[in-house]
């Protein structure tokens, strides 16, 4: 006799403002084949709506550039958001999550994580090849995504948990193209604020300030890149590269973002401004 | 100028880079080479350029055994074996007439030109299974394009700065489109890159 079990429950998109994507811990190990690590722009806060939810850190979630109505299709689901805040919805129940003025994206986790398919090691959306995610694309009105399983003894209050600090300096090591530059411009990155500008994206944070400046012409080498990496094209605007940059380039680079610090860079919102410290400098 | 032995220096606080060790030039040698930092404890990933090789770790756990394994692929070469990769394609690119005048030569010649070299990997980057194909005549060599095209459409076969390339995907790119790959997929969403360091790629001319 067949046994009936309930209809999964599915998270519906009813609205999405700006850009809306399905990201996870990012997909290691496929930098030789061109293809960028990945992973939430901002790993903490992203950790933080997956715990909040019970979820392991790197559980695939909504990532939005501004805001996303969600809704609870077939059953009730529980999720949370970045600053841990947990809801649950009954089914047909929604919610709207608005953009943020003081953050550059906000997460919205669910418990049981969203159970889009893998694609190379990793469930994150990478929109220049239509891989990942929920059918490699944005988000838009009227998708539903598939739930993992969940046990709903697992919420936490995480809401007083570490947060990020977003006035305080990113941490720089120089770069290894210190001859392609002239000697004052690590002076210079360290020495002013710079602000982020509206061309940011997941590829890298383009910033505005003091040029720094240059030795010489592009060699029109490429070499490996890495995330966090401080490229400076000619016209001496730096820019940070982020998860989906591309795997070689072309530019110097003049210092990279210390690890730790590349989430509270990218959580900054646009026009925001940003200054840089050497790990034991001023 | 490429060392003799790799010297590791930090790239951030979760790579290492060198520069490319001349005893691994080759694009083979470049398969080697990544190859072996990849199959180290600790290594994430490696990149391979045409002048540097990157080594990619989790800050808190550095990597180890990275001479070794160097010294290893230095005697044993690659693990695996180069593959060949036929492409057939139109000769009717957007840029064609351009880069036929650019080059003092007819747009069959280019033609010709393009299809009777065979090709070698020498880099893989900018895109998710975007290969840097090397042994272009040097009748050919032309520079990138000052203004990049918003939008190369994917299968577009082009050349700038020595390289040819078929783009996988739809991006803007600086690179002079002279054809069309028929049927070709350069990567899938389940084994990743078809291509490789060290490949060899055959083009057809079907027009």
């Amino acid at each position: 006799m067949e046994r009936m079990t309930a209809a999964r429950p599915f998270l519906e998109v009813l609205a999405v403002r700006g850009l809306a994507t399905v990201q996870d811990a990012g997909r290691p190990g496929r930098m030789h084949e061109g293809v960028p690590p990945g992973g939430v722009l901002v790993p903490e806060l992203a950790a933080r709506a997956n715990r909040a939810v019970g979820n392991a850190d790197g559980a695939a979630l909504i990532e939005v550039f501004g805001g996303v109505t969600v809704a609870a299709s077939t059953g009730a689901i529980t999720m949370a958001c970045e600053d841990g805040s947990t809801r649950t919805l009954a089914a047909g129940e929604s919610l709207e999550v608005k953009p943020l003025r003081a953050l550059r994206v906000r997460y919205i986790a669910v418990a049981g994580g969203l159970a889009v398919p893998d694609a190379l090691g990793g469930r994150g959306t990478l929109l220049v090849a239509c891989l990942g995610g929920h059918e490699g694309r944005a988000l838009r009105r009227g998708d539903r995504i598939p739930l993992g399983e969940f046990s709903d003894t697992a919420l936490r209050d995480v809401r007083a948990e570490l947060s990020l600090d977003l006035s305080r300096a990113v941490t720089v090591l120089p770069g290894h193209d210190g001859e392609r530059f002239e000697a004052d411009a690590l002076t210079t990155l360290v020495g002013h604020p710079f602000t982020i500008l509206s061309t940011s994206d997941r590829t890298g944070a383009r910033l505005d300030g003091p040029p720094l400046r240059r030795k010489g012409d592009d060699l029109g080498r490429s070499s490996p890149m890495v995330r966090g990496a401080i490229q400076v094209p000619r016209s001496g605007s730096p820019i940070v590269l982020g998860p989906d940059h591309p795997t070689t380039g072309g530019y110097p680079v003049l210092a990279v973002v210390a690890r730790a610090d590349v989430g509270q860079l990218f959580a900054r919102p646009l026009g925001a401004t940003v200054r840089f410290a050497l790990p034991h400098g001023p | 100028v490429n060392g003799t032995s790799s010297a590791w220096r930090p790239f951030g606080d979760g790579a290492l880079w060198a520069s490319r060790p001349h005893e691994f030039e080759s694009a083979e040698g470049g398969l080697a080479l990544g190859l072996a930092l990849r199959a180290c404890p600790g290594v994430i990933d490696a990149v391979v350029t045409e002048e540097r090789v990157c080594v990619y770790f989790d800050p808190e756990a550095r990597p180890r055994g990275l001479e070794r394994a160097l010294e290893k692929a230095r005697i044993e070469g690659a693990s695996e074996a180069p593959r060949d990769l036929v492409v057939r394609v139109r000769y009717d690119g957007a840029d064609l007439t351009e880069v036929a005048t650019r080059a003092g030569l007819s747009e069959e010649e280019v033609s010709r030109l393009h299809a009777s070299s065979t090709y070698v990997v020498r880099m893989m980057g900018f895109l998710p299974g975007f290969a840097y194909l090397g042994g272009v005549d040097p009748r050919l060599a032309l520079p990138r394009r000052a203004v990049p095209r918003l939008r190369v459409e994917p299968g577009s076969v082009a050349i700038a700065a020595g390289y040819t390339a078929i783009y996988p995907f739809a991006s803007a790119g600086g690179w002079s489109r002279i054809g069309r790959a028929i049927e070709c997929e350069l990567f899938r969403n389940d084994t990743g890159a078809r291509l490789r360091l060290g490949d060899r790629v055959h083009f057809e001319r079907v027009g």
